[in-house]
């Protein structure tokens, strides 16, 4: 099970580290979220959540006193990466490291109470945080004349306006002395001074050795405050490395030039190209991609990676294929539909869900960018009795007796049997 | 679990400041504050009094100490286990943006309204004054009581409280409990009155019975508590808080996507 550790860090050591993290959400369209809808469901069951793998297979890591810059279109995994490192959600698999007390301002002024006063809630947000009271103590008089507070320190925040509410959560967040400051979208709080000023305040803390994580939808900001940068689109980690570059390949993206290729449809199909929601194991798995290419496209260069994972998460197999230059159109669609089938003999898979994922890529100049990924669920069969494990082997048991080379096996409930791939 | 204990007390200042929070928002909003809390019991007070001294004619002495000293409890109870339930779909917004040990919550919705009873209670000490009943040494007792009950709240609440996130109704058929769980509670009548096997029976499968009748005995009875009878009731509440911390600790690692 992947655990969080904090412990203080060196210098040069790694204070972030993600290894192969992914999360999976369940999402139900008709949830059952009360006792009244359990009851019904136990009458007329429904069907099983889908699954939606908001990152994916996502490996990097931050040294100290480093910022990092996450990026990514909406619902590009952003968040989610943002939950994980400050301990809100748990990984589904795959390994987190974060080494040192971490500081999250994932929305200014959470844990806020509206009937307290400024002070109050200045101490409130402290022990959220777990601050002791004497340490906060130390540090009010800052994070009040940070804020440009005095005056209101013992009003309500409900009467507060949203720029003195967002002051102060900016104000209390930045005296906490973090080792790892997280950051969404919040520098632009308050007026243009005040702005200058919480940007000065970031400077100074990354030059104290925090170090930031930082994200945001404005690449300019992400440009010139970061030194690295990830690149996330549909949960998968697409760039990671220095912020410019990085940031250069987000706006090609936002300009649209490599979204007019895309997958159109990925189905499981038997042999006779038939879709199927299950597969038995032992035999052929065919998968059928449908790709957008606008006339006068020429899908050279592009790429298309089928990976397999298991319900864990563990990924099983992953391959990469470069299409020809010229695909045939297919008559019985739009005009820029192409066709590509891919076949996995004899499937070595025990019974089990199984995701088959197929990520469409650009490759330019030596670096691989995403351009499109689909994902969808089968369930492998398996008339194998007692296995364990994940892959079924082909496999056979012999032993001798009374001297004869091969013997039927004693019948001891056991059956072994083992198929060749066709 | 020995370090999540070691959390709970490196982040003891928030218990702090959560039970701080809950008593001054619910003693700010109105004139009369604080006085309001000691209102309700003592409205309470007034009316089954009424009811069962003039209109029932149940002949107890002293009537509205004897049910003042379970209704002050009771109302613990009722208020701790309403707002337990409900702490962790309330507090959504900051547990989706801030790592803290959700255990926590519950825990502090129990305490402030410990607070909210011991608040209380001079209330109580004020009408047997009045009625002129006996101070024993044995209201030094009170604090065990007090522990006993707050440790099964606290169980109870860290069951509650995951369910609620799961089964929004979970609130309704909480209310719908407490309203039998009252009746079901010697409170506005003595235990003497229930037929004795039966009442045998209301001992074993209601701790708080047990409770209410120890808080009788040494304020209203003037009496010695039973030992024994209180060590059971106090090892039933410790069973329940472990496994109301386990469940809570289980189900809390997918709480979060569903607030």
């Amino acid at each position: 099970m992947a655990r969080h550790s904090a412990r203080l860090a060196r210098h040069d050591e790694a204070v972030i580290e993600f290894r192969d993290v992914s999360r999976r959400f369940v999402l139900r369209h008709e949830s059952r979220a009360s006792f009244q809808d359990w009851f019904i469901g136990l009458i007329r069951p429904r069907g099983k959540g889908e699954e939606f793998w908001a990152l994916r297979d996502v490996s990097f890591s931050v040294r100290r006193g480093e910022s990092l810059g996450v990026i990514g279109r909406n619902g590009a995994g952003k968040s989610t990466l943002l939950k994980l490192v400050t301990r809100i959600l748990e990984p589904t698999s795959g390994k987190i490291a974060i080494h040192g007390r971490t500081h999250a301002m994932l929305e200014l002024g959470a844990g806020f109470h509206p009937e307290l006063s400024g002070r109050d809630n200045v101490y409130l947000n402290g022990s959220i945080y777990g601050f002791s009271r004497r340490e906060m103590s130390e540090r009010f008089d800052q994070i009040v004349e940070f804020a440009e507070l005095e005056r209101f320190i013992d009003t309500p925040v409900k009467h507060y306006s949203s720029g003195m509410f967002m002051r102060l959560g900016f104000s209390i967040a930045a005296h906490m002395d973090p080792d790892i400051l997280v950051i969404d979208e919040v520098l632009a709080v308050g007026d243009a001074s005040f702005q200058r000023k919480s940007h000065k305040a970031l400077q100074d803390l990354k030059a104290n050795g925090t170090t930031i994580l930082f994200v945001s939808h404005n690449p300019e900001q992400v440009r010139g405050f970061c030194d690295r940068a990830v690149l996330l689109q549909h949960g998968q980690l697409v760039e990671f490395g220095p912020s410019d570059d990085v940031v250069d390949h987000y706006l090609r993206l936002l300009r649209g030039e490599e979204t007019r290729v895309a997958l159109h449809r990925v189905r499981v199909i038997d042999p006779l190209g038939a879709p199927v929601e299950t597969a038995n194991s032992g035999e052929d798995l065919g998968i059928e991609v449908l790709l957008r290419v606008p006339d006068g496209t020429s899908t050279g260069g592009l790429l298309l990676a089928l990976d397999l994972h298991d319900q864990a998460g563990t990924h099983l197999f992953g391959n990469t294929a470069e299409l020809p230059g010229e695909l045939p159109l297919l008559d019985e669609f739009q005009g820029d539909t192409r066709r590509v089938r891919a076949r996995i003999g004899g499937l070595p898979l025990a019974e089990g869900p199984l995701t088959v994922s197929v990520s469409l890529q650009r490759s330019s100049g030596g670096e691989i960018q995403l351009l499109d990924r689909q994902e969808l669920e089968i369930y492998i069969i398996s008339d194998t009795r007692r296995q364990r494990g994940i892959l079924q082997l082909d496999h056979a048991w012999d032993w001798e007796m009374d001297g004869n080379t091969t013997g039927n096996p004693v019948e001891t409930g056991l059956t072994f049997e083992s198929r060749r791939p066709r | 679990m020995v370090s999540q204990a070691v959390e709970l007390i490196h982040y003891r200042s928030l218990i702090r400041n959560l039970v701080a929070k809950d008593l001054k928002v619910r003693y700010k909003n109105s004139a009369l504050g604080f006085l309001w809390s000691l209102l309700n019991p003592l409205l309470m007070m007034v009316v089954f009094t009424f009811v069962f001294t003039q209109l029932l004619d149940q002949n107890i002495p002293d009537f509205p100490v004897f049910v003042l000293a379970a209704l002050l409890p009771w109302n613990w109870t009722a208020t701790a286990i309403t707002a337990g339930t409900t702490t962790l779909v309330d507090n959504a917004p900051l547990i989706n943006k801030v790592y803290f040990p959700r255990h926590l919550l519950p825990i502090s919705v129990v305490l402030s309204n410990m607070a909210n009873f011991v608040l209380a209670l001079p209330a109580l000490f004020l009408f047997m004054a009045i009625f002129g009943l006996p101070f024993t040494a044995w209201i030094l007792y009170l604090p065990v009581i007090v522990l006993v009950q707050a440790i099964f709240l606290a169980g109870l609440v860290f069951i509650l409280a995951p369910l609620h996130v799961y089964f929004r109704d979970t609130i309704v058929l909480v209310e719908v409990g407490l309203m039998a769980w009252m009746f079901m509670t010697p409170i506005f009548y003595p235990i003497e009155a229930v037929a004795p096997n039966l009442a045998a029976w209301m001992y074993r499968i209601n701790p708080l019975a047990a409770i209410v009748a120890e808080y009788r005995t040494i304020l209203y009875h003037g009496g010695v508590p039973d030992p024994l009878f209180m060590a059971r009731t106090g090892a039933t509440a410790v069973l329940l808080l472990i496994a109301g911390y386990l469940l809570f600790t289980r189900l809390n690692r997918n709480v979060g996507e569903h607030l």
